[in-house]
């Protein structure tokens, strides 16, 4: 076979498709570039392939190397900074379940790009953005866009704040973790019981988890559920985090292209994961701080919101297959009534909407004076068969690292759909023990665990707010979740997501990892969420860095308000 | 991982996303073989209980399309999975139970592997632990399975964790670089017959399919082993695809063979590497390894990539996300791995003394039944011919042939399954206790003798079992038996490893 120049790959292909679409001076550049581009990297592949095998001709290789990864690294700057410029004035197009094979990447990425350019803001822009010739298109769109929601994150990892050995690291509330139960969950993880070695943990398994472990989980949310009957283990599938239950959900409800309707502010890692796979959409219904007659209390989910995101949606041409509720809201903190819950589901049921229930924090209320009523609590659902409950052990347990998500539905059809994707989203038979293990012992979740627990979250949640409080910083979220929901408005100016993004970077500078409102597509610049689920003398030293940028950045306000005002 | 009566791989692989509109199979076939799976295919709703695709209403179902291929996918080929588990051999409880030599499981060193599991050093549990970690894996993982790849796959120099992905399984780590390789509806090349679950773990997420190099039982012209694959088969089956219009990303390669058991020298692997860089893009090699197979812990879910492309090592990444292994599970790798003493010393010749005698005992058994098969000395499974048995020698009688095994309360593999161009192989697993292996064996005879009245002509033996031939090379030996259930291997542009 001989190379066919025409499927030489053209890196970044797939943002070729949008040429035609429009020819303003950016898209031209453009694809000077990626042209540009293919050259160079042909030109370098030319030069390296003739090494020889005397030193200095390795160092002269090595050196030709270096210069190819630099030179790549401008290039790839260039084609961002070109593609946010492309794309920046387009309207978000009518989304078609497309024909050709990278129309679903495509997809994907045009409505990030009008909806939220970037995941995360990045610490700096230096980083080499992701271009290369071996992965497919999408496989590029994938790894663009995990290192630019987890760059920091993995910065992170790599500079971790540590009380001896590292004070100068990062400290990081930005990644929601339960961190302050490690003592408990460690000495019951040690425990005898846990330890199990059964032929049966090391042979292939039930793809849908282990028959003991979703017997036990389906005990499990009928007790803490308050389920009016038993749960049925037969609605129960097991993933390795709930993530993949999410992936997994939107792979088999929805076609590519399709969406769910999410209120805003959501969890930002829901985007992340529609959009690996399963490349569907979702849609903001954006809720507002302000309150006014009808919106009673910040970011209040109505009905009539509902309504109208589902109609501005249609009009778009946009097929809505669903709505996507997180209850307790994260990022808000927020719990939903019996009865709202019941005009939300009765709002799906009308038309024909799926609803995915995240209850992944379900466990971590610790207002006590407020009760978290799960949807799996009610006598009757509107639309049982299109109701399905998400839960896991990361949050409510503090271990993330476990991998353990599960999906309960009253529908067979989607559950043995949803089962398929056990074989890509299995957890190790040695895990599902303990997991059963654990879930099991309600005597000490009940006796022990979640009372510490809770006491722990409100000692941490009360130091927090008390520490805002003094900084004069709005914040919403009195009861539940690992987190608070930040308003830092007044040290932007102008109130942009630009300047969200650079307060964002100060943070960062000063090793502290917060998460901002943009990442939860919430509509108004300025929010942040705050993970106060650490050790206080962390959380200390977390807030003192806080202080230190704000101050910083007020500083930095007055002096631009002066330079203006001498302007003028 | 099973592979039952699924109907035909190809259905979802043509109905799963918008862009797979072609029967992959069919166009790769030649008339015979699409006529005999159209008939199968006719058939399969009635023998499997399900529905064919085509009659699900889209009204009634909650699903989106995609959604139903994927259900429909599941409950045909978990079906024979589903009946074994519901009636599973047991000595005491369920004497007249299946018996499973199907699932390919080494079922023989449990008790070698519960103790070194049980030990204390495995029970370690920190916070770090438990919480969210680098998605490719723990450090002291990856450190420790680049060490032991080095050892095992004597790699001239160290390799290094940094080329090193950790998933949770083999199918995650097929399902994450087929979707950061290929777009939708592109292509493997695969010689068949092959262990047929991979085309589910291709298509699953990432819609790519696989374009098969037909291989025959028949040795002819410059082919020295029945099943032999060439490069001119490569060079072949890559012209059709071509000529089909599908674009060829790369080429699988599994060694040792599955269903086969073959395994490639260093030579044949070499020519098939060099095959490999003429394909259109640059040339790549990611090689996979996982403990499944070779420390018989299919239900641990821990699978391995390794790769000198950061590329690639970084698009999976993106992916491990949804294929993360339990932090605790990691460290109790990381201790299994390194204890290169136990694995020397305890494991490994146990496992390969067990494997032999079962290996044994069953090659006997079928040479006593005058039955042909291929065994090439590794693997734990034999590769049977029972073409005498089918008078019409259609995959209709295969897969009836395969009924009645599972009615005689013995699940095996059928050939179909491995998409054998050939009606009659299967694939019998016996890595099993040999009490269960010995009442398997016993279910496989009646069902022969009540049907081998057609036998007229036994072919003679083509069995080429594990000879001396072999223990020359004993390292490569090891190597192979420690080899991944898959070597995938695509575009290489610097590096050829040899196999590491």
């Amino acid at each position: 076979m001989s190379h066919r120049s025409d499927t030489l790959p053209v890196p970044s292909g797939q943002r070729r498709g949008q040429v035609p679409r429009d020819h303003s001076i950016y898209i031209q550049l453009l694809e000077i570039t990626l042209h540009l581009q293919q050259a160079m990297t042909e030109h370098f592949v030319q030069l390296t392939s003739r090494q020889g095998l005397s030193l200095e001709e390795r160092r002269h290789t090595e050196a030709i190397c270096e210069h190819e990864a630099l030179l790549s690294r401008l290039i790839c700057r260039m084609i961002n900074l070109l593609q946010s410029g492309a794309t920046s004035g387009l309207e978000l197009q009518v989304p078609l379940p497309s024909e050709d094979s990278r129309g679903d990447v495509r997809y994907g990425q045009r409505a990030q790009l009008s909806g939220q350019p970037d995941p995360v803001p990045q610490l700096s822009d230096c980083e080499p953005a992701f271009v290369s010739r071996d992965l497919s298109n999408r496989g590029i769109d994938i790894s663009v866009f995990y290192q630019s929601s987890f760059q920091d994150y993995n910065a992170y990892q790599k500079d971790k704040y540590h009380k001896d050995k590292n004070t100068l690291g990062f400290i990081n509330l930005g990644t929601s973790e339960n961190k302050l139960c490690m003592d408990l969950m460690t000495e019951r993880l040690q425990q005898s019981d846990m330890n199990c070695i059964e032929d049966t943990l090391l042979q292939y398994p039930d793809w849908r988890g282990q028959p003991f472990l979703r017997e036990e989980v389906a005990r499990f949310l009928t007790y803490y559920c308050r389920a009016p009957t038993q749960l049925d283990p037969e609605n129960v599938v097991v993933l390795n985090g709930y993530c993949s239950v999410f992936s997994a959900l939107a792979m088999v409800l929805c076609d590519p292209g399709e969406g769910f309707l999410v209120p805003a502010p959501f969890y930002g890692g829901f985007a992340f994961s529609s959009r690996l796979y399963a490349k569907v959409e979702l849609i903001p219904v954006h809720l507002e701080s302000e309150v006014t007659v009808t919106n009673t209390h910040p970011f209040q989910l109505t009905v009539d919101k509902l309504e109208e995101a589902l109609l501005e949606a249609r009009l778009e041409g946009k097929k809505v297959r669903g709505l996507v509720l997180i209850n307790p809201q994260n990022p808000l903190g927020d719990i939903y009534s019996p009865d709202s819950l019941m005009k939300y589901l009765e709002f799906a049921k009308r038309y024909n909407l799926h609803v995915i229930i995240d209850e992944i924090y379900m466990l971590s209320v610790f207002d006590e004076s407020i009760t978290f009523h799960s949807v799996l609590s009610m006598k009757s659902l509107p639309d049982s068969n299109r109701t399905h409950v998400i839960w896991g052990t990361s949050k409510d347990f503090g271990i993330s690292g476990f991998r353990f998500g599960a999906l309960y539905t009253h529908n067979k059809e989607v559950a043995s759909a949803v089962s398929a994707f056990g074989y890509l989203h299995s957890i190790s038979g040695i895990a599902q023990h303990k997991l059963c293990q654990l879930l099991q012992n309600t005597e000490w979740i009940d006796k022990v665990y979640l009372p510490t627990n809770c006491y722990r979250l409100r000692e941490a949640h009360k130091y927090i707010t008390a520490e805002l409080k003094a900084l004069e910083i709005p914040f919403h979220n009195r009861s539940s979740g690992l987190y608070v929901w930040i308003n830092l408005k007044k040290y932007l100016d102008p109130c942009t997501f630009e300047e969200e993004r650079l307060l964002y970077c100060r943070f960062l500078k000063n090793k502290l990892l917060l998460s901002c409102g943009k990442t939860y597509m919430c509509k108004e610049p300025g929010w942040f969420r705050l993970i106060f689920a650490d050790e206080l003398p962390r959380l200390k030293l977390a807030m003192r860095r806080f202080c230190d940028v704000l101050q910083e950045q007020k500083e930095a306000l007055i002096v631009k308000q002066l330079e203006d005002a001498m302007r003028e | 991982m099973f592979t039952l009566p699924q109907k035909d791989f190809r259905a979802p692989t043509t109905c799963l996303g918008p862009t797979c509109t072609q029967d992959l199979g069919s166009s790769h076939g030649d008339d015979l073989e699409g006529e005999c799976s159209r008939k199968l295919d006719q058939k399969l709703p009635e023998l499997c209980g399900v529905g064919d695709p085509a009659t699900i209403s889209s009204d009634t179902s909650y699903l989106s399309s995609r959604g139903r291929m994927i259900k429909w996918f599941w409950d045909s080929a978990e079906e024979g999975y589903r009946t074994y588990h519901m009636d599973e051999y047991d000595e005491d409880k369920n004497p007249s139970g299946i018996i499973n030599l199907g699932t390919s499981e080494n079922k023989l060193c449990f008790d070698l592997l519960s103790w070194r599991l049980s030990q204390s050093d495995m029970q370690r549990v920190e916070p770090s632990l438990l919480q969210y970690a680098d998605w490719r894996g723990h450090l002291f993982l990856r450190e420790e399975v680049a060490k032991f790849l080095s050892f095992y796959c004597k790699s001239p120099v160290p390799l290094r964790p940094e080329n090193v992905v950790v998933l949770n399984g083999g199918a995650s780590l097929f399902s994450a670089l087929a979707t950061v390789l290929c777009e939708a509806g592109e292509a493997f090349l695969i010689p068949t017959p092959y262990y047929g679950a991979i085309t589910q773990h291709m298509c699953l997420y990432g819609n790519v399919r696989l374009a098969y190099v037909y291989l025959d039982s028949e040795v002819t012209g410059l082919d020295t082993r029945p099943f032999q694959l060439t490069v001119e088969k490569l060079e072949m089956a890559l012209r059709e695809a071509h000529s089909e219009g599908i674009k060829v990303k790369g080429l699988i390669l599994i060694n040792p063979q599955n269903p086969l058991g073959d395994i490639y020298s260093l030579e044949e692997l070499q020519e098939y590497l060099v095959f490999a860089k003429r394909l259109p893009d640059p040339q790549r090699t990611h090689v996979m390894w996982a403990t499944s197979k070779d420390f018989g812990m299919s239900g641990l879910r821990f699978g391995t990539l390794y790769t000198e492309n950061q590329d690639v090592a970084t698009a999976v990444a993106s992916l491990c996300r949804y294929h993360g292994l339990s932090g605790l599970v990691q460290y109790q790798m990381a201790q299994l791995l390194r204890d290169r003493d136990w694995i020397n010393q305890v494991y490994l010749p146990e496992n390969h003394a067990r494997l032999k005698a079962a290996h044994t005992y069953v090659s006997e058994e079928l040479r006593a039944l005058g039955i042909p098969f291929l065994s090439r000395g590794a693997g734990f499974f034999i590769w049977v011919d029972l073409r005498k048995y089918l008078p019409k020698g259609t995959f209709e009688e295969e897969m009836l042939l395969w009924r009645r095994f599972l009615d005689n309360k013995v699940l095996l593999s059928f050939g179909k399954a491995f998409e054998c161009k050939e009606p009659g192989w299967f694939r019998f697993v016996f890595s099993d206790q040999a009490h269960r292996l010995c009442l398997g064996m016993q279910r496989v005879r009646q069902v022969l003798a009540g049907k081998s009245q057609v036998a007229e002509d036994p072919r003679p033996s083509q069995s080429q079992e594990p000879s001396d031939q072999h223990s020359s090379g004993k390292h490569l030996k090891l190597w192979f038996s420690l080899g991944p259930p898959s070597l995938l291997l695509n575009k290489t542009r610097r590096v050829h490893m040899s196999p590491l």
